[in-house]
């Protein structure tokens, strides 16, 4: 078990000296307070993990000490110190939350094991509250991280249209997080706590979709052996997500149109009319406006579906927000692949920030996982990254940013006599960054 | 006029021990710390210490008294004891050390429980041994230890005590190096001094 930080409190010296000292023999780290004035003076300043109180003290009593603690930190243990005689006082302790109670003189082992019990019940406390705090990050902040004015209108999109029971169309190019949006509008709407539902439109062939939206009734076909639930009742009570729309046969879109009209199907081989609760929310990375033109869209599908639409925008819209969601990858792959790689190079983040991220999200995703799976240090470097190919690079003298940057970085270099230290002065940089640069945009020393 | 060596550990036994408890004591107190050790009787008695409505004897009272008996050349002390002892607290304790500083105490009375008649000298010997080293460990800032094997594992009943080894852990040993360097020891342990008692 690890160091327990303890305040005993007790108006008399000799058993604060003994209890304490014994505790710090135990290998924890220990405090004493001589009086329950003390004892909340002490709390106020240093967290404590185990409180022992002596129930009887002059002045504040142990369990108003208790309580007063407790109320301002419920997760600090409290161990009631009592004399024999004083049971009732000790019962009343566990009521107002003490995490147990000792009978002076107590057996070492008893206290020994209580303080086990404690620090177990406190880790899992902390397990618990961890797991729920990375569960909360995936739905919350995996789903929608970024800090860039342009996400910012989307939080407030989403925020606005989660609590309504508005159908919702989100359009994007791919990788851009549509669905992500999509799991925050139902973890932020009331239907919450039921399903979310994902129907991949694009990856289910159209002789399947049938049976997987509306589920088939035992003998419908031959492989029909048993009842099988489709995607729309699994949906009740939740959210419906129907990803990549834009792939639906034009055949399922009249079905489709029918059902969020009414919420009412049929299983396949079924005669029994089947209702269903659930919230639409469609995503797709075609310009549907085009695919209607093109007569492969139904254009009363489009209407019922785009009650609120928004569009996703792609990572190149929201540079800004890279190193935030390249440091939260980072954060999470090295989690899951017990890698310690605490940061992202100066030099790889310049390379990221360049990239023009055609994948968005998912390929930065990707690049970082990559990178988590391939470094050998403590730091991300740019040759980790997938992207990095400096061969790929326009050199020749052009127009670009980078065409641009390259030849000002060469004329700055001859003015300097190659002089690292005055160029990166003299370019705002710092020194690692200009060599970054000269190794990015091949720049030779002649 | 005897000469003892300075930085001694010095056992001082409380009671009639005889030299087969008292002498492999001092043996494996040499082994571990590296310091020479001496049997040296510094307290006749613990009558001082007894809590007649207890009927036991307060261990942190010995180890005050040790301290003030203390001869200068011993850098720690080491009381071995046939009586109960207790801290208030507590309804009973096998020993108690000042942590980080000069004195412990250890206590046989209640380690002949749970052994077996036909071993009973051996494993009583190796429990003294072993809980004599333990409390000698606190004086060097030693705390308990999570490794189960390391002899600074705190035991909760005597087969706890003979489950450990008579050995610190690998972590264990070199806090104590730490803790040894920083008491300036250089190696030449056997430097002669008066022993202002004899």
């Amino acid at each position: 078990m690890k160091r327990a930080r303890i305040l005993v409190v007790d108006d008399e010296l000799i058993m604060r000296e003994s209890l304490s000292g014994w505790l710090q023999r135990d290998g924890h780290e220990v405090e004493t307070a001589a009086s329950g004035e003390e004892a909340l003076d002490k709390v106020k300043e240093v967290r404590f993990d185990i409180l022992l109180v002596d129930i009887k003290m002059e002045g504040i009593s142990g369990l108003e000490v208790l309580k007063r603690v407790k109320n301002d930190d419920p997760d600090v243990a409290i161990v009631m110190i009592t004399a024999f005689g004083a049971i009732s006082t000790a019962i009343e302790a566990i009521k107002n939350g003490a995490f147990d109670y000792l009978l002076k003189p107590f057996d070492p082992n008893e206290l020994g094991l209580l303080i086990e019990k404690i620090q177990e019940s406190q880790a899992q406390a902390i397990e618990n509250l961890y797991l729920r705090e990375q569960y909360r990050e995936r739905t919350r902040f995996e789903s929608l991280i970024g800090q860039s004015p342009v996400m910012q209108k989307i939080f407030d999109l989403i925020q606005n249209v989660a609590p309504t029971n508005s159908t919702v169309l989100i359009t994007g190019e791919t990788g851009t997080g549509k669905g992500l949006a999509a799991k925050a509008i139902h973890t932020n709407s009331p239907r919450r706590h039921g399903p979310f539902v994902i129907v991949n439109c694009g990856a289910i062939p159209e002789h399947l979709m049938e049976s997987e939206l509306f589920g088939y009734q035992k003998g419908a076909f031959t492989d029909a052996k048993s009842t099988k639930k489709g995607r729309l009742e699994m949906a009740h009570g939740g959210t419906l997500f129907l990803d990549e729309i834009g792939e639906i046969s034009m055949r399922m879109q009249i079905d489709l149109l029918r059902i969020l009209e009414d919420h009412i199907f049929y299983r396949v081989g079924g005669t029994q009319p089947m209702e269903a609760d659930f919230r639409v929310i469609a995503a797709t990375n075609r310009d549907l406006h085009e695919a209607i033109k093109n007569g492969l869209f139904r254009e009363d599908l489009y209407y019922r579906l785009n009650v609120f639409s928004f569009k996703m925008p792609s990572l190149c819209e929201r540079k800004e927000d890279i190193p935030l969601l390249a440091e939260h990858f980072l954060h999470r792959f090295s989690n899951e692949t017990n890698k310690q790689i605490d940061n992202i190079s100066r030099e790889a983040m310049d390379e990221m920030m360049l990239y023009e991220w055609p994948g968005n999200i998912r390929e930065l995703e990707n690049a970082i996982e990559r990178a988590v799976v391939v470094s050998k240090k403590r730091k991300i470097l740019p040759e980790e990254l997938p992207i990095f190919r400096p061969e790929d690079i326009c050199v020749s003298s052009d127009n670009t940013l980078a065409g641009i940057e390259k030849a000002h970085i060469t004329r700055v270099l001859h003015e300097n006599d190659w002089n690292i230290s005055k160029t990166a002065k003299e370019l705002g940089i710092d020194r690692s960054t200009l060599y970054s640069k000269i190794r990015r945009y091949m720049i030779a020393h002649r | 006029m005897k000469i003892y060596p300075e930085h001694s550990i010095v056992i001082s036994p409380i009671g009639n021990f005889g030299p087969e408890i008292t002498e492999p004591v001092k043996k494996e107190i040499n082994r571990i710390f590296g310091f020479p050790a001496l049997i040296i009787p510094i307290l006749e008695g613990v009558d001082f210490a007894l809590d007649s409505g207890r009927n036991q004897y307060h261990s942190t009272s010995i180890l005050q008294q040790l301290e003030k008996s203390a001869p200068p050349f011993a850098i720690k002390v080491i009381a071995i004891t046939k009586v109960d002892l207790f801290i208030p607290i507590l309804t009973h304790v096998y020993g108690e050390a000042q942590l980080g500083g000069k004195t412990c105490v250890v206590s046989t009375y209640r380690l002949r429980d749970q052994i077996s008649a036909a071993r009973t000298d051996v494993i009583f010997k190796q429990r003294i041994i072993k809980e004599a080293i333990h409390e000698l460990g606190h004086t060097f800032n030693l705390r308990h230890c999570n490794q189960h094997v390391c002899i600074m594992h705190y035991s909760r009943t005597e087969l706890d005590v003979d489950r450990k080894s008579d050995q610190l852990c690998r972590y264990c040993k070199i806090l104590l190096d730490d803790e040894i360097k920083k008491i300036g020891f250089k190696g030449s342990r056997v430097q002669g001094v008066k022993n202002p008692r004899n």
